[in-house]
């Protein structure tokens, strides 16, 4: 769906990107991570050339992306990025109508994708419709953001840090949001981000970028396991690895069919992650715990051993 | 109701600028209590509403003048292929305003003859400068995530312009413009020393006679003048003040 070959980018002497090669297939999230200034928004940016690449080729759907007008190019992927920068001076509807309008929709069809965009994004339009950016809180307005980027259903979305400017839990609530929003519109998605648990959380494609090279890539899992350098170690977390894989796995990989025994007290459902379980039994004291499904009935059981991936239980 | 009030003081500024106008001549008393020795007390060359009418004509006349040519520079300056004259247009304009009107005058009245052609000139340059440097302060003071949104979303340059820019920097731009019909109210007195007969000629005339009374009643004209016009811009709906 997209595909980098060979990307390099100069500012002057200076050069932002170095010769990266990437491809991100249709209906995958691909994110970007790395530390400031290694060149990830420069990459993002030359998607939809809001900056113009040196050397190389940039391919959207196997067309050189020189080959359609800039603002043609920009209609068709939808943007979003950390400062929202939101109309200050429309209104919540007018700002996500932005790109339908740009696209000359008729006014009833873009009344109606509004109303379905506010609903799908969870903004209630009597309360949200009619407000300005400014009384909006940050999460409200990123998700505003996030509305008008999808807005004229591009099959391509572009995010730069969206939610790097929120508080913790605006944050992981919208990264769970983007999911589900994903897991129902398959789009294709490049996002950036500095933040590698957001990268780990998010990622169906994980690239790790370094003074404007592409470093490693691949599934977060891969990454994990086998970190190609010191850097992309250090950047995965170090020592906090072991967790962070851990929230990448759901408790169901590694539970055992109920046994004989009795049914530990302590419960965790089965789509929980194995940092969650792990978490449970520190804080409960239990070796043992009984996995659930969605209905709270037991299906299967989880120790410690077993959690912390040795061989067999016994 | 709402709308009405909001009008109140610019419309009680306006209506005193037209009882003075017009009635002028029945102050007769008054003025005769400061010019005692004078044989004529009231200004009678002309009559005050031809007078406000001619000085409100040169005054727009400039002020037109002076904002298509500042707000057009300033916006070319600020686009992507005028980025390179951003520094001799700001200078250009405070040239402009550096350079007393006085000097304009002297200096144009040999090309352009006596009379209100020349003043035109002075005060165009005069209010020059703060609608270049507010059109370019609020255009360069639009948050540069909006701007890098309007790109990104695939809005043409004009677009952005219209719909984006202007609408955004309108508050300043329109505080440029008040701030520049303001002091060129004032300036245009000096065009009665160039044969422009406005509110300045009572005053001049005042002078050269030794008469108080005209200079009181010009300057009393012009700064009623001043202050409804002032009074009117603050009240002006502003789409982009949010």
């Amino acid at each position: 769906m997209i595909d980098l070959i060979h990307v390099t980018k100069r500012f002057g002497a200076a050069t932002a990107v170095d010769d990266i090669s990437l491809s991100v297939a249709r209906g995958e999230l691909c994110v970007l991570v790395g530390t400031s200034g290694c060149g990830k928004s420069t990459t993002l940016r030359m998607i939809n050339r809001l900056i113009e690449h040196s050397e190389g080729e940039i391919h959207i759907e196997g067309q050189q992306i020189r080959a359609f007008r800039q603002e043609t190019l920009r209609r068709r992927m939808g943007y979003a990025i950390q400062s929202t920068g939101l109309f200050p001076h429309w209104t919540v509807a007018r700002n996500i109508g932005l790109v339908p309008r740009l696209l000359k929709w008729p006014a009833a069809k873009i009344q109606a994708r509004v109303e379905e965009l506010m609903a799908l994004l969870g903004l209630a339009m009597e309360e949200f419709a009619g407000k300005y950016p400014h009384q909006l809180s940050g999460g409200q307005a990123q998700r505003v953001g996030v509305a008008r980027a999808l807005a004229a259903d591009p099959d391509i979305l572009l995010m730069d840090e969206p939610f790097g400017a929120l508080d913790p839990i605006t944050r992981e609530s919208l990264q769970e949001e983007l999911r589900e929003l994903q897991a129902r519109l398959h789009k294709t998605i490049v996002f950036v981000t500095h933040d590698m648990d957001e990268a780990l959380r998010l990622a169906d494609h994980l690239v790790v970028m370094h003074q404007g090279r592409i470093v490693q890539q691949g599934r977060p899992l891969e990454l994990l396991r086998e970190p190609a350098d010191g850097f992309v170690e250090s950047l995965l977390g170090g020592e906090d690895r072991g967790l962070k894989e851990a929230a990448l796995l759901p408790v169901s990989q590694r539970m055992l069919p109920l046994g004989p025994r009795r049914l530990a007290r302590e419960r965790i459902g089965q789509q929980a992650s194995l940092r969650e379980a792990l978490s449970v039994m520190l804080w409960r004291h239990s070796e043992r715990l009984t996995v659930v499904d969605d209905d709270d009935m037991p299906v299967g059981e989880l120790s410690l051993r077993r959690l912390v991936g040795a061989r067999s239980d016994d | 109701m709402i709308e009405w009030r909001r009008w109140a003081v610019p419309l009680g500024w306006l209506a005193l600028l037209l009882a003075a106008t017009l009635g002028m001549g029945q102050l007769d008393g008054l003025f005769r209590w400061i010019e005692a020795d004078s044989r004529q007390v009231i200004y009678a060359r002309a009559d005050f509403l031809t007078l406000l009418g001619r000085h409100l004509l040169v005054v727009s006349v400039a002020a037109v003048l002076a904002i298509l040519v500042g707000v057009g520079a300033a916006i070319a300056a600020t686009r992507a292929w005028g980025r390179d004259f951003l520094p001799l247009v700001s200078q250009l304009a405070s040239i402009g305003q550096t350079f007393p009107p006085v000097a304009v005058l002297a200096l144009a009245v040999p090309v352009l003859g006596f009379g209100t052609l020349p003043i035109i000139v002075a005060l165009f340059l005069y209010g020059l400068l703060p609608i270049v440097r507010n059109t370019l302060a609020g255009l360069e003071g639009i948050d540069p995530g909006v701007m890098e949104a309007a790109r990104g979303m695939g809005m043409s340059g004009g677009q952005i312009l219209h719909q984006v820019e202007l609408p955004l920097a309108a508050p300043v731009i329109l505080a440029g413009i008040r701030t520049s019909v303001t002091i060129n109210i004032a300036t245009a007195a000096i065009g009665a020393t160039v044969g422009a007969s406005n509110l300045g000629d009572p005053i001049i005339s005042g002078i050269v006679n030794g008469n108080t009374a005209y200079v009181v009643q010009g300057a009393l004209m012009i700064g009623l003048l001043a202050i409804s016009v002032d009074s009117l811009f603050s009240r002006l709906p502003l789409t982009g003040s949010r």
